[in-house]
């Protein structure tokens, strides 16, 4: 059986090599929430290709908006995959530090019986 | 599925804002119970690979792409629906805040379809089917089938609220779409459980003690 530590370091490699893929094989696509964005805009046919220029109107008055440090797991169009390499593992490491860092915290701050 | 900003008004992305901070609540306290020096990498290494997953966007033809959400597996492999939204939260506060992927307005939205919904309709579908059928593979992806395509409901009825989908447009679309990113998210499911339960069968909670899913006398 893996021990505690064998376990994280393999996990996390893990999940670097699957974002490290998907930086390079990722389907360009619209994802299924865009695409029925699309269809229901009238751009796109249900089961029809995706139209190169087709774009997602988008409402604006009334609605939040929020400009992300790293839009679209990406560092902009120059660095290109790079840049999108680096997105990846930023994110996986943070996703993995935040959710270790408050379990921990609220394990430390639970009962220590349990 | 992530929603964003644009699609929902600021008032109903508040409302589910309040919903799941409330199922967001308990699972801080499921956290809080559950967590020991055996569960915390386990849960840490699903929130990266889970984060990672949401970032692969497989083509599933009619000009279409999706990802896996993982609800389904963080609550089966956890055995708590909580576990999922645990997870499903924080992933997807840093995917809104650091890479714009689901809005800010609307991550409670998004917190409720893919850690709350998700979660549950996993945890509970796989739980069944478990009791019915004895087989992990088959109950894993079943579950995790449903934790794809009930959300994406869940999410065409938030849209019709908004005002952004019409309701029957939107459920078929998103219905059709979800129902074949699911058929991946079950394969993969079912193959992290199996991957997970044969490293660490100590670690998963949910009865299925051999990677094949029968219990051990």
């Amino acid at each position: 059986m893996m021990d505690n530590k064998t376990f994280l370091i393999a996990g996390i490699i893990v999940a670097l090599l699957i974002g490290g893929v998907a930086v390079f094989m990722a389907s360009g696509d619209p994802d299924g929430l865009e695409s029925t964005a699309l269809v229901v805009q009238g751009q796109k046919d249900l089961t029809g290709a995706t139209p190169l220029d087709a774009e997602i109107h988008e409402e604006e008055a009334g609605r939040f908006a929020y400009s992300a440090p790293m839009p679209d797991y990406s560092l902009g169009e120059s660095l290109g995959s790079t840049g999108g390499l680096v997105a990846i593992i930023v994110g996986t490491i943070l996703a993995f530090l935040v959710v270790f860092g408050l379990a921990y915290g609220l394990k430390k701050a639970s009962k220590p019986v349990k | 599925m992530h929603i964003p900003d644009a699609f929902i008004p600021i008032w109903q992305g508040a409302i589910y804002w309040i919903i799941a901070l409330v199922f967001v609540a308990l699972a801080l306290r499921w956290a809080r119970n559950e967590m020991n020096e055996e569960k915390l990498p386990l849960v840490a290494v699903l929130a990266a690979g889970i984060f990672a997953l949401q970032s692969f966007n497989l083509p599933v033809s009619m000009g279409t792409s999706g990802h896996l959400v993982g609800g389904a597996l963080a609550a089966i492999i956890l055995g708590s629906p909580f576990a999922a939204v645990f997870i499903l939260s924080l992933v997807l506060i840093v995917q809104g805040v650091l890479f714009g992927d689901g809005g800010i307005t609307t991550m409670g939205a998004n917190i409720i379809n893919m850690g709350v919904i998700g979660g549950f309709v996993g945890f509970y579908s796989f739980k069944g089917l478990m009791g019915v059928t004895k087989s992990m593979p088959i109950s894993g992806f079943v579950a995790a089938w449903l934790a794809c395509l009930i959300p994406a409901l869940a999410c065409a009825v938030e849209m019709y609220f908004a005002g952004t989908f019409p309701l029957t447009e939107g459920l078929v679309a998103m219905g059709i779409y979800h129902a074949i990113i699911g058929v991946i998210e079950g394969f993969v499911t079912v193959a992290a459980i199996y991957l997970i339960t044969s490293v660490r069968p100590d670690l998963v909670d949910t009865g299925v003690k051999t990677p094949a899913g029968a219990q051990v006398p």
